[in-house]
């Protein structure tokens, strides 16, 4: 079972660099001797800060009331001797208490704010934790799990195995994995809360309660190490600004000796026939669209370097092509139709691009549609799957 | 068992969960109040909303109740904690027998957790006390955790604490 948090012995670090103090991991002493070491070493950290000191819990797991008082204390106590000296707490809204028990501190010293550091992280948020998102996530799933039921086997997927899906999104995936290959167990962790909200309805709906839907940051799991046989990341190492981030931890929630799955597109390599120049056009300025958000949907082909040097070995690649032609062309052209709504609709508007830039973007789109729809058409959305093992 | 039976006015909570161990077998090791809020956290949560999320917040105020009886309990008899569930609500029952004048400190310090100036004890708690008494502690379940806290006078020398924790409501 252990729907696990981190259990490691704790971390409180200073790093001068960044003038950050950072706590990780459970903090549960018995007395305050038993954390005089790191007690110290935040008196120091204060000593050698300017400015502002940042203090970092996004990672502390737990923390007793003892060590909350105990550093408290220290920081409460500076604030009173040194008048040159914010303090920036910064917590996560992933782990509940940190944010309820730091605030406190704002409200005794003016010179101390507690910020929650996930409310706004990465520049593509906005856009793909809103609801009107839902329907390109529906969409694309429906199309991409004929092929890669059949892929999945070839990295690592198999009956019985621990299985995590990073950035899972409204969890229709671990809906059919669960369906085709039964995991033991299946834990679906993402940020975006209407998705998981969505997520959490389907599986009602269907009568399944035993894949865990968790809200998190990928960049920053509570998941403990070395968990899970297979852990997939699907579309999204393209979507969060650090692909290398979350790839690193990935690894670390990953066993030894098993898989990181992955898949992401090269989405200027998009094509169609007919009107394949409008088409290219398009996908060429999605993906500079998707670049000025800090977004690479160019990452597919890389995925093979990103594995690597993350340190996986036995890495393998494909890619498969969905086209019009894998079942009824109408669901490929739905696709075609949520990613116009959002990409034109939304993020050429917020990008500030002209109604005739918006509007040649748009016919790209719809030439795409208008190729998977007619009768001699052919329409395709390439995407690469990628898998790496984890040493032993 | 008809309807009637199965919803009483007040909401029934079901039982999920005991432990009950040796009070010297508890003391013998501070890391007992660690791996047992870990522990039962983990087993009571995975058919919340959030399995993951409500462990972790659920621990936290667990392990804190642990770790005020582990200081302030006596070493002869049993500690027993059980925990129910009633819709979004756990309830955690403890009893652990605690010296005689420690029971008036009970007293006061759960009725303490209702009163209005409750958070401003915490503050000043914070920003004066060198560590934190029990009653901090008992006020940190009530404001960070939303707590509601009684106490059930047991035969001595046992107390029970019993706190309700909306933690579903919060965390999801
Ligand atoms: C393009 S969607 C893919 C969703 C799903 N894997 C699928 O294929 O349908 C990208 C997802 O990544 C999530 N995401 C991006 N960065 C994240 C992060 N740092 N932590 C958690 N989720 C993240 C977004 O909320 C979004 O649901």
């Amino acid at each position: 079972m252990s729907t696990a948090i981190l259990s490691a012995p704790f971390q409180a670090e200073f790093d001068a660099n960044s003038q950050e103090f950072a706590f990780a991991g459970v903090i549960r002493p018995r007395s305050v001797d038993e954390i005089a070491h790191s007690i110290s070493a935040l008196r120091h950290a204060i000593e050698q800060a300017r400015g502002v000191l940042y203090i970092n819990v996004k990672r502390l797991a737990q923390m007793n009331n003892t060590a909350f008082h105990a550093f408290s204390r220290v920081v409460l106590d500076a604030c009173r001797t040194r008048s040159d000296i914010r303090f920036v707490v910064v917590t996560s809204s992933v782990v509940g208490w940190t944010e309820r028990m730091f605030r406190h501190l704002g409200k005794i010293e003016p010179q101390i704010t507690v910020e929650v550091y996930d409310s706004k992280f990465y520049p593509g948020q906005s856009f793909v934790e809103d609801t009107s998102f839902i329907p390109i996530l529906r969409t694309q799933t429906k199309m991409t799990w004929r092929h890669e039921r059949t892929i999945l086997p070839r990295h690592g997927m198999r009956a019985g195995i621990h299985m995590a899906d990073i950035c899972c999104g409204i969890g229709d995936f671990a809906v059919l994995v669960r369906k085709e290959f039964q995991p033991a167990r299946i834990v679906a962790l993402d940020h975006s809360k209407a998705s998981l909200a969505y997520a959490r309805d389907v599986a009602a709906n269907f009568g399944i309660s035993d894949i865990e839907y968790t809200y998190g940051d990928a960049s920053e799991m509570l998941l403990e190490d070395n968990q899970f046989d297979l852990v997939t990341c699907r579309h999204s190492l393209q979507i969060f600004n650090q692909p290398d981030l979350l790839l690193k931890e990935l690894y670390r929630i990953c066993k030894p000796g098993g898989r990181v799955y992955i898949t992401n597109e090269k989405n200027s390599h998009c094509l169609g026939e007919p009107r394949s120049q409008s088409i290219q056009w398009t996908y060429n300025e999605v993906a500079k669209l998707f670049g000025h958000f800090e977004m690479d949907v160019e990452l597919g082909p890389k995925s093979r370097r990103y594995l690597a040097d993350a340190g996986f070995n036995d890495i393998r690649v494909e890619s498969f092509m969905v086209t019009n032609l894998d079942g009824d062309p109408q669901d490929f052209a739905d696709v075609i139709t949520a990613w116009e709504n959002v990409y034109a609709g939304e993020m050429a508007v917020k990008r500030g691009d002209p109604p005739e830039f918006i509007e040649r973007f748009r016919q790209g789109f719809r030439d795409h549609i208008f190729a998977a729809l007619h009768p001699k058409g052919y329409a395709g959305w390439p995407i690469w799957a990628a898998s790496g093992r984890k040493p032993l | 068992m008809n309807a009637a039976q199965r919803q009483p006015a007040e909401g029934k909570f079901e039982p999920l969960l005991q432990f009950e161990m040796e009070m010297g077998t508890f003391l013998s090791d501070w890391h007992h109040c660690d791996q047992l809020s870990t522990y039962m956290a983990r087993m009571i949560s995975h058919n919340r909303t959030d399995p993951v999320r409500h462990s972790n917040f659920f621990s936290s105020a667990l392990n804190e109740l642990l770790e005020v009886s582990f200081r302030g309990g006596s070493p002869e008899g049993r500690i027993g904690c059980a925990l129910y569930r009633q819709g979004p609500r756990e309830r955690v029952k403890l009893s652990f027998p605690c010296p005689p004048g420690q029971r008036q400190f009970f007293r006061e310090a759960v009725a303490r957790t209702r009163k209005n100036d409750a958070y401003a004890r915490y503050l000043d708690a914070i920003s004066t006390d060198l560590a934190p008494s029990r009653e901090v502690i008992l006020l940190d379940l009530a404001i960070n955790f939303d707590a509601e806290i009684r106490l059930e006078e047991d035969e001595p020398p046992s107390i029970t604490i019993i706190v309700d924790l909306p933690l579903e409501g919060i965390v999801s």
